[in-house]
């Protein structure tokens, strides 16, 4: 299979007035075409920042650093690196190529649009082509209609209306729906757009399982409960047939049976579109749910890369270990990770955790480990196994 | 306490605001060395009574004897602003320190016991934020008669009411919390838990705020003098000396600037007065807001 | 459905403030002996020769309650009583001299609310720039600016430096005589739109002129409130998760700011537009005084200082009750702007 995103060597800083945070550390990190990849990792350790930096959304005082993040857009053409690429071009890769979902569903949509509005807004933007198309179908159809009185009075206004999408059609990027729009009384002739976009608007949140679309298209988010925010806000992310989606912790804010539903449905929203899905969470029973494959975090970097049941069953790395042992099973004290996340101002030398690690060898304080593939696919960053087997990461 | 620290951080990092504390400093050392700034002519019985130099109306510039010159009537505009600077403290520190004490115990009642006393005190404030504050302390001067006491009066009864209800704002939403919960489950005295457990955690930010209001007190105590509200004649007071220069704007064809001094210096300080707790509150409101703070 | 609710609720709270503030009033009134207060009574100057007439009739020597029983009859009437400093009952006088202040507040508002608003958005948007120091430290000077110096300072330099270019006053005394000839008609009393009716561009171009220096004095102060008011909300708005959702959905800078953050931004603004309305009281009075501006707020003033209490207590009523309905329209508005107010929900 190919790789739809490659990161290499992503570094993240935040200047704040305590000083310099490393956030993200050098990460690579590959994902595949179709794949759900989850990345686990306790809160802080840069899980959402690693996403953020896909999208290019970090704001001061964040800053991605160096690095390079290789998406490919379409099979066979050329990827392209999002981190060198134009404010412009990531816009339109934003909401249409690449699409993200977030935590916490009721501040994700803005309370003073109706969810209708919300997701009509990211269709209108992104699939205006496909609009226009059909509002000059829908056009010409009435242009068709019997010679009545309506008809013959309104037809002058739909030619006018049919001769501005046709420019627009032409020229994706004409002045014309723009100045249009500036224009109080003109603005009607745009409405058709708008119509259209809601509508698809409607089917995409039936699409999401959500009953009574057309009526939940009109209400305001605080109408809705936590479960249907977060269907409308997937149905926001969906809309435009993404081949690479985020979900960022996207169930932790709801009831365990919700939680379920949700991800049922992203499972089946990811298949039939055959998109990929960066799936973070911190929640290892969850990623075991929906992953095939699975990354954890540690204060910034990766320590371990495996499929998910290669990991469940075989752990490597120690904090690996120590994150699975946390999980409270029936009948079983869990176990806490001794020691305490570390400083992000004042990281330790080093392996990130080697202070916490059961294992750690001299050598862990002052080098960090690389990541290296010790078995088909299992690749860890630790100085235990280091020289166990060879292999490039990448 | 790294809040303090921070506090302290942003106070310093912000260079506006040093300059706010450096204004307001130095009006404290004019307000406290004013009898060695301006010393009263011997024989002079009252300090607080800018000291004459004849009767003629028109003003006079800038010499050695009058370092700002004088208004209209000869008063000295130098000793005006000099000694109006006492006076300005004693409005401030009086309005703000009366109107923390009744907001804070009429907010608290409010706040913290709820229900019918909470509704009361309520429909008290609303009657009398229904007037703006400084055509109701006009209303309220005029009807005790014009005099700065009466001014001082006045500005705490139009001003209370705001205070009240932000602290009553502020202890609503510590109420419910679970230390407030905990003493009340232990039994403490009402007034123990108001001033033990609510109020120190509730109320310091806005504390803190008030207190800079000061410059906005002085501000409307000077509108009223300007008004011809406050003092009589003489009094040393900012804005009745702004009231003093109200006939000589425009000086005589020719030199239509003949006559600066006499509004600009006085209103200079009432502007930089007003700029120095501004300028810290401003600060200040940036550091307590903790939705633009941090991260 | 929940909003006719809530209109109805917001409508009966009024009641008991409106009555609350005519009580407050009333109490100042109080303070005045019985001969002083028979001047909120009188509608004729000729009744100023039998105050013991007076006094007997509304019963100023008879319990408090009767007192206010008599007082809040003849208000609802439409006697305030009469206004010494201009010869005429205080209704007429109100009305004489709204025109004026109307057409200040007509100026003077736009500049305030949407300045204010552009300003402290522009000023959010670019947090930590030069354009977000530089509002900020024009908006604490504004802020901090006597109204009354402010307009002083600007006589000074235009009426005076540069020899009259905006004088003060409402009018010369030569477009004055014209607008009092009887060629010229006034529909509305406000001149500005009186000399467009009468296609007078002589008035028209001298009362625009007196304006310039009042309006320009009245707003400085009240649109650095709006502004640094605006700016910190914008910022609020701006760190919300809907804005990254915005961003993430491809909407460029401009759409997110300006659809996304600004409506919710303008929630917190619309909540305390109350204070505006208190602040351009505020400074109405002022202003007028310094410009000799014949207003409702120079009148004001002329009766605070001439004790005129009829004036300054039927000025106050008149502003309380106006404060009332105007936060009235603030919290409907309020409603049509935020759902969460209008449909009933999580957040009250």
């Amino acid at each position: 299979m190919n790789e739809l995103l490659i990161i290499r060597n992503l570094t993240v800083k935040f200047y704040t007035y305590d000083g310099v945070v490393q956030a993200l550390d050098n990460l690579d990190l590959d994902i595949k075409q179709e794949e759900t990849f989850g990345l686990v990792g306790e809160t802080g350790c840069g899980k959402t920042l690693t996403a953020l930096s896909i999208l290019r959304l970090i704001s001061p005082p964040g800053r991605i650093e160096s690095g390079s993040i290789c998406f490919n857009i379409d099979d066979g053409d050329e990827p392209i690196d999002l981190l060198a690429i134009g404010e412009e071009e990531i816009r339109a890769i934003r909401g249409s190529k690449i699409s993200m979902i977030f935590q916490e569903p009721s501040s994700a949509l803005n309370p003073v649009y109706t969810i209708g509005d919300q997701v009509s807004e990211v269709i209108l933007l992104h699939r205006r082509q496909e609009l226009v198309n059909k509002a000059i179908e829908t056009i010409t159809a009435l242009l068709a209609g019997r010679n009545s009185l309506v008809n013959i009075l309104a037809n002058p206004m739909r030619l006018a209306e049919r001769s501005l999408y046709q420019k627009i059609a032409q020229n994706p990027h004409s002045l014309w729906p723009r100045i249009v729009g500036r224009i109080p009384i003109m603005r009607r002739l745009l409405q058709r757009l708008k119509d259209e976009a809601k509508k698809m608007a409607i089917s995409m949140l039936k699409e999401v399982e959500i009953p009574d679309s057309e009526r939940v298209a009109q209400q305001y988010p605080h109408q809705l409960s936590g479960g249907m925010e977060q269907r409308a806000v997937i149905a926001m992310a969906l809309a435009c047939s993404p081949s690479f989606l985020i979900a960022d912790e996207p169930t932790t804010s709801l009831d365990v049976t919700i939680q379920d539903q949700i991800l049922e449905l992203l499972r089946r929203l990811k298949s039939e579109r055959e998109s990929s899905v960066l799936y973070i969470t911190h929640d290892l029973g969850v990623a075991a749910q929906i992953c095939d494959r699975i990354g954890v975090m540690y204060a910034g970097s990766l320590c371990e890369i495996a499929r998910v049941d290669d990991l469940y069953a075989n752990p490597l790395h120690p904090y690996t270990k120590a994150l699975l042992a946390a999980v409270p099973k029936p009948g079983e004290e869990p176990h806490a990770i001794g020691g305490t996340v570390p400083d992000p101002l004042n990281l330790p030398s080093g392996c990130r955790f080697h202070p916490r690690c059961s294992r750690a060898i001299g050598m862990c304080r002052e080098h960090v480990p690389p990541m290296h593939e010790l078995a088909s696919g299992h690749f860890i960053a630790c100085h235990n196994y280091q020289g166990e087997t060879g292999g490039s990461s990448c | 306490m790294t809040s303090l620290r921070f506090m302290l951080y942003q106070l310093r990092r912000n260079p506006l605001s040093i300059i706010g504390i450096v204004i307001i400093l130095t009006f404290i050392i004019i307000a406290i060395f004013a009898p060695i700034i301006a010393p009263p002519p011997e024989g002079h019985i009252d300090p607080y009574m800018i000291p004459r130099d004849g009767y003629s109306p028109i003003p006079k510039p800038p010499n050695e004897e009058h370092l700002f010159g004088t208004t209209e009537g000869q008063y000295d505009i130098f000793y005006g602003v000099i000694w109006g600077t006492r006076s300005a403290f004693r409005v401030g520190l009086i309005v703000i320190g009366v109107v923390l004490v009744v907001g804070i115990v009429l907010g608290s009642l409010a706040g913290y016991f709820g229900g019918i006393i909470d509704e009361i005190i309520m429909r008290i404030t609303d009657i009398f934020l229904a007037f703006p504050i400084l055509i109701l302390a006009m209303a309220i001067t005029v009807a005790l008669g014009p005099s700065p006491d009466n001014v001082i009066i006045a500005l705490i009864i139009a001003s209370w009411p705001s205070y009240a209800r932000l602290i009553r704002g502020d202890i609503l939403a510590v109420r419910e919390e679970d230390y407030v919960e905990a003493a009340r489950g232990m039994g403490g005295s009402h007034l123990r838990i108001i001033t033990r457990h609510i109020l120190p955690n509730s109320i310091y930010p806005t504390l803190v705020m008030a207190s800079l209001d000061i410059g906005a007190v002085v501000l409307y105590a000077a509108a009223l003098s300007f008004l011809g509200l406050g003092a009589q004649p003489g009094y040393v007071d900012w804005g009745q000396m702004i009231s003093f220069s109200r006939n000589w704007i425009v000086g005589p064809p020719g030199n239509p600037l003949a006559y600066w001094y006499t509004v600009t210096i006085p209103g200079l300080f009432i502007l930089l007065f007003v700029l120095g707790w501004n300028l810290l509150g401003d600060a200040f409101r940036d550091i307590l807001d903790p939705r633009l703070s941090r991260k | 459905m929940e909003l006719r609710a809530y209109i109805v609720r917001r409508l009966l709270l009024i009641i008991p403030v409106l009555f609350g503030v005519t009580l407050l009033i009333f109490g100042l009134l109080q303070l005045f002996s019985p001969v002083e207060r028979a001047a909120l009574y009188v509608t004729d100057p000729k009744q100023f020769a039998n105050i013991a007439e007076v006094i007997e009739k509304y019963g100023l020597d008879q319990p408090v309650w009767v007192q206010y029983g008599h007082w809040i009859t003849e208000i609802f009437q439409g006697n305030l009583g009469w206004s010494k400093v201009v010869s005429q009952p205080v209704t007429s006088a109100m009305l004489n001299f709204l025109p004026a202040t109307l057409e200040l507040a007509i100026f003077a508002t736009p500049l305030i609310i949407f300045g204010g608003i552009f300003l402290g958005s522009k000023a959010a948007a670019h947090k930590d720039k030069a354009i977000d120091h530089a509002t900020r430290l024009g908006a604490i000077v504004g802020w901090s600016l006597p109204t009354f110096w402010l307009g002083l300072m600007l006589l000074m330099v235009f009426y005076g430096l540069f020899s009259g270019l905006f004088p003060p006053e409402r009018l010369s005394t030569e477009m004055n005589i014209v607008v009092h000839s009887e060629a010229f008609t006034q529909y509305t009393k406000l001149h500005i739109i009186d000399a467009i009716l009468n296609g007078n561009g002589r008035v028209l171009l001298d009362s625009l002129r007196h304006l310039v220096l009042p309006v320009i004095t009245l707003t400085v102060v009240n649109l650095a409130f709006i502004m640094r008011l605006m700016r910190s909300s914008m910022l609020e708005a701006l760190g919300k998760g809907y804005i990254l959702t915005a961003r993430a959905k491809g909407l460029d800078e401009n759409t997110v700011v300006s659809k996304h953050a600004r409506r919710n931004a303008l929630i917190p603004v619309l909540t305390v537009s109350g204070y505006i309305f208190a602040g351009l009281v505020n400074g109405v009075v002022i202003t007028e005084t310094i410009f000799n501006y014949k207003g409702l707020g120079w009148w004001a003033w002329q009766s605070a200082v001439n004790l005129d209490i009829s004036g300054v207590l039927g000025f106050a009523l008149f502003n309380g009750v106006l404060f009332v309905f105007t936060n009235l329209v603030v919290d409907l508005l309020y409603a049509r702007i935020d759902p969460r107010v209008r449909l009933g929900g999580k957040v009250t």
